[in-house]
């Protein structure tokens, strides 16, 4: 029974996908395309096979704090320069705000004659989480920052 | 069998939010050319259908969806995304459309409560 939970554990470990301080041109691992009449869709994922131990460790738990009154918002982090994935999500890092998962996404384009809309939303749990902007433009490009922060309870 | 099962549930599966992520995105945007004045209401009506249909898998994840709608025109766009989560148990997945005038990139973060 345990073996046939494990090889079922490993299955599903696979599936899943996870994007962690990872350059963005490191984001082709695997891509499925498919063409629709007159659009195309890619899908990009990565699994991280070198981190999947054959024994599988048991996740660390952490309690419920029931601390709903969290310290500390990830407001404000996004102003800072210069614009760099790693960068800003190593200064984030640096407040070591605890009980938070962080996400970071950059958008770098170019200055040219288009127009772009970004948008996003998000199902979380208002009081708790929150999210920084920042943008920056210069003559030829621009550069957008958003840092998420999550509440794990 | 019942870590399995209680895996199963709690997993961020890609496959299953990259097709709710491609319906949305052609129901919203499909078939359309860029307009200026509509981008607006494309973006919110992608991810709110993203949304929408993640929140009836009913999974215990908080999502971030976020949607990026480009007018083609010869330009450069470059994005990417750095999480620091628990790798076992949350997930992301970027999916890109493309017509003869616009591109859309979608990406869907969850994480696991």
């Amino acid at each position: 029974m345990s073996d046939f939970a494990r090889e079922k554990a490993a299955q599903l470990v696979k599936k899943r996908a996870s994007l962690s301080s990872l350059g963005s041109h490191e984001v082709r691992a695997k891509e499925s395309a498919y063409k629709a009449k007159d659009s195309t869709s890619t899908v990009s994922y990565i699994d991280e096979h070198g981190h999947h131990d054959d024994i599988p460790r048991p996740p660390v738990q952490m309690e419920n704090t029931y601390q709903l009154d969290s310290a500390g918002h990830p407001e404000g982090r996004a102003g800072q320069l210069p614009p760099g994935r790693e960068v800003v999500k190593a200064r984030v890092k640096d407040l070591m705000i605890p009980r938070y998962k962080i996400i970071v996404v950059i958008s770098i384009g170019q200055l040219a004659d288009h127009s772009m809309q970004m948008s996003s939303r998000c199902l979380w749990d208002a009081a708790n989480d929150t999210c920084a902007s920042h943008t920056f433009k210069n003559s030829s490009l621009f550069a957008v920052a958003n840092v998420y922060g999550v509440y794990f309870e | 069998m019942d870590d399995f099962q209680i895996g199963e549930d709690t997993a961020f599966v890609v496959d299953e939010v990259s097709t709710i992520v491609k319906e949305a995105v052609e129901g919203a945007i499909g078939g359309n050319a860029y307009q200026h004045n509509r981008v607006n209401q494309w973006t919110n009506n992608v991810v709110e259908q993203c949304l929408t249909q993640l929140s009836k898998l009913g999974k215990p994840f908080k999502y971030i969806v976020t949607c990026i709608i480009m007018q083609k025109n010869g330009a450069g766009l470059q994005t990417a995304c750095s999480c620091f989560w628990d790798n076992t148990t949350d997930g992301s997945c970027t999916v890109r459309w493309e017509n003869k005038s616009m591109y859309c990139i979608v990406s869907v973060f969850g994480l696991a409560i």
